[in-house]
């Protein structure tokens, strides 16, 4: 489903060379899902200048984190006043999903690209970048994958950061309109794509922590992402589970 | 009102998340070729995932901080069901027309109020 077998002899000349194809993705990379990802880098600054998180520290989430939805888990957490164990905790679980993102990516790499300097460019695999490189990749020869898959993401990376200070040093002297048009992009982006959402358990997931989300924060304001994410998340696997094994059992002789 | 925000307390945070985000991503290149996507921790996590950033989105929306906390929460919710509703329209590719309305929405709510 997602390895080579998509298309068994892709077309090998498409670029003449690792260079060319490294080349590829940074122009690829300057287009519309990158200018998304950019506007939320934007916004995320912006909120960490309301949030009052400092400059050097709001800027170095990005350098490091690199993931909006764990970016902002930490800012919520920190300021809700939550202990150092939960909010790493409830950013490493919204990071889970890199291991899923990894594991369908990487094995179309050539068998010579799978080497220790993965450990380094992994750091720039992101919910854009794997997007694009899950419908690029069966469009080019395994060996030049690993060069486009850098050649995107890099730059998406690297651009982040200046966008996150940016976002931030803006919001302090903009009108208040434009802060606020800011710092509503990533709540109206996280909204908009869970519409995208496919699989029942997850859309079960996603109304269960939508609800219990607001509900726990008034009980206990530090633990309520961790623990709504963990009930909601654990009973909408839960009943996907029980419903999986009873259209089995139903369906025997 | 904005507790344990002292340097220590902060850079701990970054590094714990920091580290964690990298654990999974190296993670995912150990196990690369060597784990089925498909295996039920998977579920579960992505489960997990989706329903924290639903609560995160769903508070962020209806009980913000700061500067959205001075739009009034109906501006806030009527915003986010325009927005699904250019999303909606027509399936596939609507993600930044419906992005551009709810952000020119708001500033535009900015603008006038």
């Amino acid at each position: 489903m997602t390895s080579t077998d998509i298309t068994p002899h892709p077309p090998a000349s498409r670029f003449d060379s690792r260079k060319a194809a490294f080349r590829q993705g940074v122009k690829d990379a300057v287009r519309a899902p990158v200018l998304v990802l950019i506007a939320g880098m934007l916004g995320f600054g912006a909120a960490g200048n309301i949030y009052g998180l400092g400059l050097p520290f709001t800027t170095a989430t990005t350098f490091f984190i690199f993931a909006l939805p764990g970016q902002i888990v930490l800012f919520e957490m920190l300021v809700s006043g939550a202990s150092l164990l939960s909010i790493g905790i409830a950013v490493s679980l919204t990071s889970s999903r890199f291991v899923t993102m990894a594991v369908t990516l990487f094995p179309q790499l050539h068998r010579d690209d799978r080497k220790p300097g993965l450990y380094a460019s992994v750091h720039v695999l992101a919910m854009t970048a794997w997007t694009v490189a899950m419908r690029e990749f069966p469009l080019m020869a395994p060996e030049h994958r690993s060069s486009y898959f850098v050649g995107f993401g890099l730059p998406c990376w690297l651009l982040s950061v200046p966008a996150t200070a940016l976002g931030y040093v803006i919001a302090g002297e903009v009108p208040m309109a434009v802060t606020l048009a800011l710092v509503w992009i990533n709540p109206l982006f996280f909204l908009l794509t869970f519409t995208e959402v496919k699989l029942p358990a997850n859309r079960l997931a996603i109304l269960l922590g939508g609800c219990l989300g607001p509900a726990f924060f008034l009980i206990d304001s530090a633990t309520s992402l961790l623990a709504a994410g963990l009930v909601g998340g654990s009973l909408a696997y839960g009943w996907q589970r029980l419903r999986s094994r009873q259209g089995a059992t139903e369906g025997r002789p | 009102m904005i507790p344990n925000l002292d340097g220590w307390h902060t850079a701990g945070a970054l590094l714990l998340a920091s580290v964690g985000t990298y654990v999974c991503r190296a993670g995912g290149v150990l196990l690369s070729g060597h784990i089925n996507q498909n295996s039920e921790i998977f579920k579960w996590l992505s489960a997990v995932t989706y329903s924290m950033i639903a609560a995160l989105t769903v508070r962020l929306i209806v009980m913000p901080t700061g500067a959205l906390a001075t739009v009034p929460v109906t501006i806030r919710v009527l915003i986010g069901i325009v927005s699904l509703g250019v999303m909606l329209i027509k399936p596939g590719g609507r993600l930044v027309p419906a992005l551009l309305t709810g952000t020119g929405l708001m500033l535009i709510y900015g603008l006038l109020r």
